[in-house]
């Protein structure tokens, strides 16, 4: 540590350098994890509230809630306990004078089951009527407030707000909870039709018709509309960044290495020990990836702090931290790299000549 | 008893054809409280005769004795602790440390030999008879030729070593500061009962050695 220190400090242009490259990395990094994981809260945050474990929809829906149906046939026989409930869903364009026209998921909820019944306002009240919705607090953003109206699709009457409720997002759409009757009026479906899914909090609940078939939560997330697609490219841009970091640190520390490698002779023959300089190096790497991190956080708090809140963004601490821990080890096997070159050193070469 | 001593030294490079004999039978033996000089022209082995008298460099046949201890009995690891612990090395090129400021690069040797280093005192002094006490804290590249030199020697002196092994220590001074250094050799020898074997083809040394071995092409002679 002493030789890694001293080093950087009189070298200050030099290092400066390799933790600016390691601030924008890292910057980088974290911007683009929290805008992934921001996305992925939006495609699943109205889930994540419900708390379920199963999901149970038509079979031939390809695990796709807005393509599947429930009919009375199919759920006759299936009992619904306290942890079951119906959901009807359906994707609406909300519009309103005064306002730009929103896409937006509209979920017909049972009051009387676990979803409605555990559904949290943010303000207001939840529906008692079918023309009575509560929505996602997104709407309040744009300027609707409790007591306003609005027209769903090209349904003739119009639909009263009646409570807001936050992180209530489906595919990156935001959600209105109504009733079910509002759903198979929205839908324009009669009776026959209940719902397009049962969820439940209960993970050994089954469906007993052979027309329907229960998943997990995760199974059902994975198959969301470009849900597993948007996760894979967020995970190969940030899997990329941290390859890219690791070439970057590993090509600097070989470079400058190469050039230290007559000292490093010196060393050797006065008997200072090859770990002694390994362990400068390594902890040279580890000291520009925690400079460069702490740099490249703070970085991330301003942008947090100023981003505006339609950018979905989501800094998770803990997740934040994890990528951290993962820059700092890619750091170290980037250090490792010249490590072969420092226990080659040939002290020999740097006497006569 | 000789502080060093190097019996039947033999050194071959290359293989078969290209073999070259580079060391021919070398004895030799320098004591305590003396300045040894072994002077040849490029390409005698001198520089050869030096690595395998510090132990980096293993001979083809002979041993070399460190205070009676067969110094390529031992390994890697213990040759490296030996070399820290009782020889110092002043090299041709300086080579200190570039981002260390004169006083730093004797710290460096205090992390990794904890003890038997200079005293804070002993260090005044060492530094004030070298004439660098104002130095301490400028880095090599601030210094002169001849300050770097003064500064390497005290580096080597640091770990109060009791071989001193020299690489043309004067090979880039004018006349004036061979002469000091050479007077600064023999009197740290004397003074501090050091044994320093000094490599070089730079005869302006000789007033100052106490032994005196010349070398060509391979052999060695003492003529003093």
């Amino acid at each position: 540590m002493f030789l890694a220190l001293k080093e950087i400090k009189h070298e200050k242009l030099r290092y400066s350098l390799i933790i600016a490259m390691i601030v924008l990395i890292s910057y980088l990094i974290f911007v683009l994890t929290s805008l992934a994981l921001g996305l992925a809260r939006q495609n699943t945050a109205a889930i994540d509230s419900w708390q379920i474990d199963r999901i149970v929809l038509n079979q031939d829906a390809n695990v796709n809630l807005s393509q599947s149906l429930l009919t009375k046939q199919q759920l006759a026989g299936i009992k619904l306990g306290a942890k079951e409930a119906y959901l009807g869903q359906v994707a609406v364009v909300a519009k309103a004078s005064g306002h730009a026209k929103d896409s937006a998921q509209f979920i017909g909820l049972a009051a009387d089951q676990f979803v409605a019944k555990n559904l949290e306002l943010t303000s207001g009240h939840k529906p008692t009527n079918k023309q009575e919705i509560v929505v996602d607090t997104a709407f309040k953003d744009d300027g609707y407030q409790l007591g306003d109206r609005m027209q769903l699709n090209s349904a003739s009457k119009s639909y009263q707000i009646v409570g807001f409720t936050k992180n209530a997002k489906l595919s990156v759409a935001p959600v209105i909870y109504g009733t079910l009757t509002a759903w198979r009026q929205l839908k324009n479906m009669g009776p026959t039709f209940m719902a397009s899914a049962i969820v439940s909090q209960d993970r050994t609940f089954t469906a007993t018709s052979s027309q329907l078939k229960h998943y997990s939560t995760q199974q059902f997330i994975d198959k969301l509309p470009g849900y597993s697609a948007q996760n894979s490219t967020f995970t190969f841009m940030i899997a990329f960044l941290m390859i890219i970091s690791l070439i970057v640190i590993a090509v600097f520390l070989y470079i400058l290495t190469v050039q230290k490698l007559q000292n490093y002779a010196v060393l050797r023959a006065q008997g200072i020990p090859a770990k002694t300089l390994v362990g400068a190096t390594i902890s040279q790497a580890v000291v520009l990836v925690i400079s460069g991190l702490l740099i490249g956080t703070l970085l991330t708090a301003v942008t947090a702090a100023v981003i505006p809140a339609s950018v979905p963004m989501t800094f998770d601490i803990p997740i934040l931290a994890a990528v951290a821990l993962g820059l700092i080890l890619t750091g170290i096997i980037g250090a490792l790299f010249p490590v072969r070159l420092i226990l080659r050193v040939d002290p020999v070469s740097v006497i006569g000549g | 008893m000789s502080a060093i001593q190097l019996t039947n030294i033999n050194k071959f490079f290359g293989e078969k054809s290209s073999r070259v004999h580079v060391l021919h039978d070398i004895n030799f033996a320098a004591e305590a409280g003396q300045l040894s000089l072994v002077i040849g022209p490029s390409g005698s082995g001198k520089s050869t005769f030096l690595t395998i008298a510090g132990g980096l460099q293993t001979p083809n046949s002979g041993s070399v004795q460190l205070d009676q201890q067969p110094l390529y009995d031992l390994n890697t690891k213990q040759r490296d602790s030996l070399r820290l612990n009782k020889i110092g090395f002043i090299l041709q090129a300086y080579n200190l440390v570039p981002y260390l400021t004169v006083r730093e690069q004797f710290g460096l040797a205090d992390r990794v030999k904890k003890h038997g280093n200079l005293t804070p005192a002993e260090l005044e002094n060492l530094l004030k008879q070298l004439d660098i006490t104002e130095l301490q804290h400028k880095y090599p590249a601030e210094l002169s030729g001849g300050q770097k030199q003064r500064v390497a020697i005290a580096r080597a002196l640091y770990t109060d070593p009791a071989i001193i092994l020299a690489d043309e220590p004067t090979a880039a001074l004018d006349s004036a500061r061979v002469k000091e250094v050479g007077r600064l050799l023999a009197d740290l020898a004397q003074s501090q009962n050091k044994a320093i074997v000094v490599v070089t083809h730079d005869l302006r040394l000789r007033d100052y050695a106490d032994q005196i071995y010349e070398i060509l092409d391979g052999q060695i002679s003492k003529t003093v």
